[in-house]
């Protein structure tokens, strides 16, 4: 394959280049869009002998990268923006103490929140902390890219950050792969000379003075490298009407607009590889041969903020420039960006007369969507758990009847926002940050609140950041219930092993760690239900909310639809007896179909029944117990 | 006859507090359940008209429309209800003894409807301390089981829903006033698609002029024993004046005047003391322990007070003309009350007004109402 033009994700290529630097140790947590790429590297883990793993959230696996480093062997963490939140703290500390062999944190951003409940920023924590940072714009460059971050690592002693975004790790295009040195390498921690010796002393951000200097003069070496990097590329006239400086995925926009508008005589693209810190004397050279400035990112002004600061710096030598962006309002600074906006920001600027999209489009577009697809909420799967488990904790809630609510949590249930959960999650925030919340608002009886107080969390998230609030919650004596769903993997992100589950991500049985069991070690009464079964469900969720003097778990236990043992088996057959079905009747008027929505039921109009759409329909069978009138048939063994 | 559709139970019943948690529209389908003495909703239903609606006691109980279709008159201004016969009754030799309230007339009655075949179950209301326990009774060991009053508005008619749907035929029910004005509009307004919830055979009504909301009187009790502790309840007799609570730890004796405030909203607005709307009707004979007061209100009602007493489950006797108008006086008293408080607040209807009315009477006792005349 070598040699040979790919076809790659652009996750994969993150992957490939990682491989070429000769990465030993890898380490993640899954989130989307960054997840395929511990992924790969732990299928090719075997073939190219690395240790990779899934951690138990994203600041640990930063942890275990960078002991690898510091033992001499290049490293490589993975995550998705909001998880360098959770890993800050120690990349803070590590950015001031530096690392040893090449350390590389790629951070996969989600402009418009496409698998997120944020659109966060990870690229200000390179400012933040102080830390060079890089921006694959294409896949090619996500490999070559990658590959260079382990090389600029070690020749600046620090981490360096590499981010990319959802349509570049989730798009595929041409990658020219390279070789992948042999396996091997020997991993030893030097510690015994001073504090002060990088190389050989203990490892620390102290003394500070000394190190958060020297972390400064890495970051100078950094600009000096990226003044002449082959990432950074100008295209264009000599002396452009108008100066678009872009980075990302958003230089494949620009090309396009620019090509559809027919303008690239008039308009200079400076592609940005390196982005923080910006190297000035490239930015002088081009800053200087125009007027006009736009700046074409995702998001926040990141880059935009930085442009102005470095022309305001060298304003003596370069004048007064007109910028455009996101401050004044050419482009948004919320969403993803596409070549339709870069397109219209272009013509608006350049004065050409250029429609995006004619209105007509819009119009046909909505009419014909509904035909050619089916307009359908975004949903739990069908045979899914949690809408069992959530039909069972409305109902308890609904019977408690005290305007009690449930603080949600990040994984599939967070869409129980939605109509598909009842609507049932009244706060949504970070991994843990439901059993957090509970646990504030079960403390609230004191003023008052006599609502009762549930979480939800998945049994991933239970690991990565419930066990504190959890913690919390039992030590503080605060009147909440924790529910752990638990669909035995992370199933959001493509079932990754966690801490919960007998195999780790190379394939090799390591212990579980039993929820239940650190649940009771807590001294939290601890009860365990299969969702599926409604009536127990129901009456365990009751009996939490109506027991409201300390902290307890219910953990509803069943198995993913999509799970690997799961997916593609149908435990039952079930269909729809006509002549039991009430249909829109007074005594059911379609509960299944219009209330508990299962998407494997479907209601038909013109015999006024619910049918099982056999295709969809994952076999769970519950809601055969949803059903008041014992319409729904369900036989084994299918 | 007005029927509407859940949402507006909701809002004219559950919302403003005028549910009396009777359990008509509990468990007729996935929607309605009783959960701790309150009737919840669990999942909202869109229908615009449903039996929920149109057989609860407390909204669009239209008394005028029930006494034309059932009774073949208009409803008075005046009475207790139509009846054939009011006795002093109590159990006879047949029925074992029993925690009875009264002179166990109650139980007696349901065992000789049930051993005459008249009914195959009978739909009654058990429980202990706080708790009320509806149950399907088929034996006189079943019966005896839930002897006693329990003075909390109780789900009963859940328990009927259930049976019905369980597929048992004929069934009789012990109903408050409210219950059995609920088990009338079964009758008078049979719903019109397939289903088994339907009317009871037999309705043996109780007197009452009010009841205790369960979870405020849990809440009341809470603050002066330990809930687990109650054993059982009892409002003895006049004088007494009080509710009488037997816990492990011995007896405690609340003023009525204390518990007042725990009467549901929605007994302030019933017109009926003695059960109307039931085939016979029974309360406590004052003075005189041991017996009950019978009314026998139709000739279903007649014939099986007639075969209990050949049976040997009921003794009758004579009931003195003036406990029977000191009776009429207590009833009257309570129709009036009932009809006055429902228009003040708004919630009292004649023929023809929209609005969503509580109780809906003729234009002439309407009339009457407005003018302070029914007393
Ligand atoms: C809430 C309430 C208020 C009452 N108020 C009065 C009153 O003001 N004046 C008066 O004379 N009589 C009143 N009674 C009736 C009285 O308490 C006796 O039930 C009646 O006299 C019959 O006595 P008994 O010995 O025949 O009953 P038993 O043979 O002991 O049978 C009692 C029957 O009552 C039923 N029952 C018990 N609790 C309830 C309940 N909460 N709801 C529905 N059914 C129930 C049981 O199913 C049982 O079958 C009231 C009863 C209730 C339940
Ligand atoms: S059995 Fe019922 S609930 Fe389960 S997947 Fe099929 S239609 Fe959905
Ligand atoms: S009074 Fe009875 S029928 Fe009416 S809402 Fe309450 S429980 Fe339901």
């Amino acid at each position: 394959m070598e040699g040979q033009r790919l076809t790659m994700m652009g996750n994969q290529a993150i992957t490939q280049g990682a491989l070429e630097a000769g990465v030993r140790v890898a380490a993640g947590y899954p989130g989307t869009p960054s997840s395929e790429i511990i992924q790969n590297l732990a299928g090719a883990a075997d073939e190219h002998g690395l240790y990779v793993e899934w951690s138990i959230n994203e600041k640990v696996s930063l942890e275990v990268a960078a002991a690898a480093s510091l033992a001499g062997l290049r490293s490589l963490c993975a995550m998705k923006q909001n998880g360098v939140n959770v890993a800050s703290d120690f990349l803070l500390h590590l950015a001031g103490s530096g690392v040893r062999a090449g350390m590389v944190l790629v951070h996969c951003d989600d402009p418009g929140a496409l698998s997120s409940v944020n659109e966060g920023e990870s690229r200000h924590f390179a400012r933040m902390l102080e830390l060079p940072l890089l921006e694959p714009s294409d896949f090619q460059e996500a490999k070559d890219m990658t590959k260079w971050a382990f090389e600029l690592s070690e020749e600046i002693g620090n981490l360096v950050m590499l981010r990319s975004v959802t349509r570049l790790s989730h798009a595929s295009g041409g990658v020219v792969p390279g070789p992948i040195p042999a396996p091997g390498g020997q991993a030893r921690f030097d510690h015994h000379g001073s504090p002060r010796d990088l190389r050989h002393g203990p490892v620390s951000s102290a003394p500070v003075g000394y190190k958060h200097r020297l972390q400064q003069e890495k970051l100078k070496r950094a600009v000096e490298l990226f003044e002449d990097s082959p990432f950074n590329s100008y295209v264009g006239p000599e002396s452009p009407e108008l100066l678009v400086i872009t980075s990302s995925i958003c230089n494949l926009y620009v090309k396009e607009a620019l090509a559809l508008l027919d303008a690239r005589d008039r308009v200079g693209v400076l592609k940005l590889g390196t982005t923080w810190p910006l190297p000035p004397k490239l930015l002088q050279r081009h800053l200087q041969r125009c007027e006009q400035v736009l700046v074409v990112e995702e998001v926040i002004p990141f880059l935009e903020e930085n442009v102005k600061i470095a022309a305001a710096e060298m304003a003596g030598e370069i004048g007064a420039k007109k910028f455009f962006g996101k401050r004044e309002g050419t482009l948004p600074a919320q969403g993803e960006l596409n070549p339709d906006l870069v397109l219209k920001a272009l013509a608006g600027i350049l004065d050409l007369p250029y429609q995006a999209r004619p209105a007509q489009y819009d119009r046909l577009a909505q009419e014909l969507a509904p035909q050619a697809t089916q307009d359908r909420e975004l949903a739990f799967c069908p045979g899914c758990p949690h809408r069992a488990s959530f039909w069972s904790l409305k109902e308890a809630l609904a019977l408690d009847d005290r305007d009690g609510f449930i603080c949600g949590d990040i994984g599939c249930y967070s869409l129980a926002m939605r109509p598909s959960g009842y609507g049932l999650l009244k706060t949504l925030h970070a991994m843990g940050s439901g059993a957090g919340m509970a646990s504030g608002f079960g403390q609230l009886g004191r003023f008052g609140m006599d609502q009762p107080v549930m979480a939800v969390s998945g049994d991933s998230t239970f690991y990565h950041a419930v066990i504190p609030a959890l913690i919390n919650a039992v030590h503080q004596k605060s009147p909440m219930s924790l529910v752990v769903l638990d669909n035995s993997g992370t199933a959001m992100t493509g079932f990754q092993p966690h801490p919960g589950t007998e195999a780790n991500a190379l394939g090799q049985p390591v212990p579980p760690v039993d929820i239940e069991a650190i649940c009771r070690s807590l001294g939290a009464e601890v009860t365990v239900c299969d969702p599926f079964d409604l009536k127990a469900t129901q009456a365990a969720a009751v009996g939490l909310l109506a027991d409201q003097s300390t902290a307890k778990v219910l953990i509803l236990r069943q198995l993913c639809a999509l799970s690997p043992q799961r997916k593609g088996t149908k435990p039952y057959e079930v269909r729809v007896d006509p002549e039991k079905c009430l249909g829109d009747q007074c005594g059911c008027n379609r509960l299944c179909t219009r209330v508990f929505g299962c998407p494997g039921l479907a209601w038909e109009k013109e015999s006024g029944k619910a049918r099982i759409d056999e295709v969809i329909c994952a076999g769970c069978g519950v809601c055969a117990s949803v059903c008041p009138q014992g319409a729904i048939i369900i036989s084994e063994g299918a | 006859m007005i029927t509407r559709g859940p949402r507006q139970l909701l809002a004219e019943v559950q919302q403003p507090g005028l549910c009396i948690g009777c359990g008509s529209c509990v468990e007729l389908c996935p929607y309605f359940r009783s959960h701790g003495g309150k009737t919840v909703m669990l999942h909202d239903c869109d229908l615009a008209e449903g039996r929920c609606h149109a057989w609860c006691p407390k909204t669009e109980l239209d008394l005028e429309g029930l006494a034309q279709t059932l009774w073949g008159r208009p409803y008075p201004a005046q009475g207790m209800g139509p009846h054939l016969a009011v006795v002093a009754a109590k159990a006879g030799p047949r029925l074992e003894s029993g925690s009875y309230q009264g002179g166990g007339t109650v139980s007696a009655l349901v065992c000789a409807a049930l051993d005459e075949g008249l009914v195959q179950g009978a739909v009654l209301t058990g429980g202990q301390g706080l708790q009320t326990a509806p149950r399907l009774a088929a034996t006189p060991e079943e019966v005896i089981a839930c002897a006693g009053s329990r003075f909390t508005a109780a789900p009963t008619l859940a328990a009927l829903n259930r049976a019905q749907a369980q597929g048992c035929g004929s069934v009789a029910v012990v109903a408050t006033p409210c219950q059995a004005a609920a088990l009338a509009q079964r009758r008078a307004k049979p719903w019109p698609q397939r289903g088994a919830a339907g009317p009871a055979e037999l309705v043996i009504g109780l007197f009452c002029n009010w009841s205790l909301d369960p979870q405020g009187l849990a809440s009341f009790l809470a603050q002066r024993v330990e809930p687990r502790e109650i054993r059982s309840m009892d409002i003895p007799p006049p004088p007494a004046g009080v509710l009488k609570v037997e816990t492990g730890q011995g007896s405690l004796e609340i003023p009525l005047d204390e518990i007042r405030g725990l009467i549901p909203p929605a007994c302030g607005l019933c017109p009926d003391m003695t059960s109307e709307w039931a085939d016979l009707a029974v309360g406590m004979y004052e003075g005189r322990p041991g017996w009950n007061t019978l009314v026998v209100r139709n000739e279903k009602a007649r014939a099986l007070t007639e075969a209990a007493v050949e049976k040997g489950w009921l003794v009758m006797e004579k009931f003195p003309a003036a406990n029977q108008e000191h009776l009429l006086q207590a009833a009257q008293g309570k129709r009036s009350r009932g009809l006055s408080a429902a228009l003040a607040q708004g919630l009292l209807g004649g023929p023809g007004d929209d609005q969503p009315k509580a109780l809906r009477v003729g234009s002439e006792l309407y009339k009457a109402v407005e003018n302070g005349e029914v007393a």
